[in-house]
């Protein structure tokens, strides 16, 4: 009797056990310390809310699930995932750059985005994410983050030049650094009046597909089954951006980063440099820092790029984790945005995908900085999802980077690189 | 007899068993993967097994590869002169350092980099080598030189990189002749003087013959590190096109963990090993009239 008893209470046991286990879930960010634990002042106060606040807020609603965030820097977080996916240590949630996307999706990587969330996104999103968030024709996650580019001026340096307004076009702003630039008496170059940074293939690429998309051009065909970089526009827009190593205005040492210190007059970049400002040019950041629109060749357009956030197919709890994704991203708080609009508007700086997101926030959004990019949304072409996306980016990168430097005309390098992208399109669209 | 045999043989090899699984399991093992995973077009996405046949078109892609080929004459140009020149000075300052008052400071000072993270010493020599500020230029502008731009600039950018190698392993290589030299007896440097040998003589004649086996370890373990470079040019060379700096582990760090073709990773990788192993019998049999018969003795 006694026997039986034992063996019935270790049974209840072990059963209220794995009741009271909780579902846990993982989510691989690529965020920095301040964007996972939020900005907090002098004191340890919270003063913007970081990722972890809103997972803590899910899991005091949701006492069952447990969210382990796990934050990989940037040059790190693709790395990651093929480690942990050989290693069989999975994430359940991903937030994903989307060039990576089809890779991930041709390998059965991602799970099928649920029709009710598809139908949120379809619902609120801005045309410019929703796209860079379809892989092969289909949603392939939440889209969390839209960056396109526009060009940041030191109001100072234009001032002292004799320059009223930014540039609205490519040969005005090409005309204007070079006035800009200062060198020192043995020749080197003080302040550049404009900066890419060419070991950075998002820096060298995106400005030229945007003023590649200004001329009407395409990287590619529709089906992703030839490159074309031999197109007369490809070879303008290259054309275009070595009038600014011609005429003195920039060189291949510059640096974007220059532009915090008084290195760089005029610079091409994302929404998200604007905390890394504020934080360099303090009191000074309003009136010094102007925002303009991408400076065009033909038709005002820029280049774009999406983050999205996605499932893993192999995990264990997919349903919560969508569930979980779906109360971050479209749940709605007090003011009509939802915790990762929040998140997006207030702390990471970046612009929300969401339309509810970007109304909900006219102060962060609206004000001199981001509204040039919330602006811009309208003219963004997202970077396309292609099959080996980094590899091609930095096939481009180098080819342009020896153009710059001269190593190559822009010719040459426009055709070896598509040679090289040609190849790898036969590899994958054929 | 031979039954005694057989069993101490079985207690030897006991003994290396352990030597012997390590090697198998931490070097072995490695090779035949990374052979078999040459073959194969993986992005470590799928599982291994699902990885497409692929035969050799990975080492045939890589041998036809402009970046590649470039990747492996910068690695060859990198190895030859770092190695040499970092043998040939730290041999000259330990030598001239063996003698002198301080030695022990100036030993102290030239180890220092040792300690130092690649890392960090690429970060400080980015400062030093910058254009419009930099110490080198600086130090040119001075004696009426134009400024150049040593990282960015594609003929100057791997002599750059390789300046700082050199300058960071000068201090572990003198610390092995100082070693070295302290072992040769003085008798034959008083030998020498009595026959009028002068301090260049008795180095040539002496000093290196004595010390042929640490400079064929130097050259050897130098060469094998080398020829795997990559981290300081991979923080010390990006904003240089990617041909002028690009090294082999470089390449195969790029192929595998930017472009996912863990196929074409693997195939550049076994490529270096057996460049590594050919230059590492060579250098032995260069050495073996000399620096073997050093050891053999």
């Amino acid at each position: 009797m006694k026997k039986v008893f034992l063996v019935i209470l270790i049974v209840a046991m072990i059963f209220s056990i794995s009741a009271m286990a909780k579902t846990h879930l993982v989510w691989s960010v690529h965020w920095t310390d301040f964007q996972v634990d939020g900005v907090k002042d002098e004191d340890g106060n919270l003063v913007t809310k970081g990722i972890q606040q809103y997972v803590d807020e899910y899991m005091a609603l949701n006492p069952e699930i447990e969210i382990e965030i796990q934050s990989v820097p940037f040059d790190e977080y693709l790395k990651k995932i093929l480690i942990s996916h050989t290693a069989g240590q999975v994430s359940d949630i991903y937030g994903l750059y989307s060039l990576w996307g089809v890779q991930l999706v041709e390998s059965g990587i991602l799970d099928n985005v649920p029709a009710e969330v598809e139908k949120l996104v379809s619902e609120n999103c801005v045309e410019a994410a929703y796209n860079g968030s379809m892989i092969d024709g289909k949603l392939r996650g939440i889209p969390m983050e839209i960056d396109n580019y526009a060009l940041l001026y030191n109001k100072d340096i234009l001032a002292e030049s004799g320059f009223e307004n930014p540039p609205k076009t490519w040969q005005e702003m090409a005309e204007m650094a070079s006035k800009m630039t200062k060198r020192s008496e043995d020749g080197t170059v003080d302040r550049y009046g404009f900066a890419f940074l060419s070991g950075w293939d998002s820096a060298v690429v995106h400005p030229y597909l945007s003023l590649l998309y200004s001329l009407g051009g395409n990287m590619f065909n529709e089906d992703f089954t030839e490159c074309t970089l031999d197109s007369p526009e490809a070879l303008e827009a290259l054309k275009e951006e070595l009038v600014l190593f011609k005429n003195g205005a920039t060189d291949p040492a510059a640096s974007v980063y220059g532009f915090a210190s008084g290195k760089a007059a005029m610079i091409i970049m994302a929404p998200w440099y604007e905390t890394s400002l504020r934080i360099s040019f303090k009191d000074e950041y309003e009136n010094k820092v102007g925002v303009a629109p991408f400076p065009y060749l033909k038709t005002p357009m820029t280049a774009g790029y999406t983050w999205f956030l996605g499932v893993d197919r192999a995990s264990n709890h997919k349903k919560e984790a969508w569930e979980f994704l779906k109360w971050l991203t479209f749940d709605k708080m007090e003011n009509g945005a939802s915790r990762l609009g929040e998140l997006m508007a207030l702390n990471i700086a970046a612009i929300p995908p969401m339309k509810f997101d970007i109304e909900a926030y006219p102060d962060e959004l609206d004000d001199l900085y981001t509204s040039v990019f919330v602006n811009e949304l309208k003219n963004t072409i997202s970077e396309p999802n292609v099959a080996q996306g980094q590899e091609i980016k930095t096939i481009l990168m180098r080819e342009i980077v020896e153009a710059w430097h001269g190593q190559k005309s822009p010719e040459e390098a426009l055709r070896i690189a598509k040679e090289e992208i040609d190849e790898i399109l036969e590899e994958f669209y054929f | 007899m031979r039954k005694g045999l057989r069993k101490r043989n079985l207690v030897g090899y006991g003994f290396i068993a352990p030597a012997l699984i390590f090697y198998a399991v931490f070097f072995g093992f490695p090779v035949v993967f990374s052979l078999l995973v040459s073959t194969r077009r993986w992005n470590m996405l799928v599982p291994f097994e699902e990885a497409r046949f692929y035969g050799f078109r990975h080492f045939e892609y890589l041998l036809k590869n402009e970046l590649f080929m470039r990747a492996l004459l910068n690695t060859c140009l990198y190895a030859i002169i770092t190695v040499f020149v970092t043998i040939s000075l730290s041999l000259i300052f330990a030598t001239l350092i063996n003698k002198s008052k301080f030695s022990v400071l100036w030993r102290f000072l030239y180890f220092t980099p040792i300690v130092t993270p690649p890392v960090a010493i690429g970060t400080i020599w980015n400062y030093l080598y910058k254009p419009n500020n930099g110490v080198f230029n600086h130090i040119l502008g001075s004696v009426g030189i134009d400024p150049v731009y040593w990282l960015t600039d594609p003929n100057t950018v791997l002599f750059a990189v390789m300046i700082t190698a050199i300058w960071g392993g000068i201090g572990s290589s003198m610390l092995i002749f100082t070693a070295g030299i302290q072992n040769i007896p003085q008798a034959y440097y008083d030998a020498a003087k009595i026959d009028g040998a002068g301090p260049f003589r008795q180095f040539w004649n002496i000093t290196i013959p004595m010390l042929k086996p640490t400079i064929l370890f130097l050259t050897a373990t130098g060469m094998i590190g080398a020829w795997q470079v990559f981290d300081l040019p991979f923080i010390m060379g990006k904003n240089a096109p990617a041909k002028s700096i690009m090294t082999v582990s470089g390449y195969v760090y790029e192929s595998a963990f930017q472009s996912m073709r863990m196929g074409r990773a693997s195939a550049g990788a076994f490529i270096l090993f057996i460049v590594i192993f050919i230059v590492t019998i060579f250098i032995l049999r260069a050495f073996r009239k000399g620096g073997m018969s050093g050891y053999e003795d």
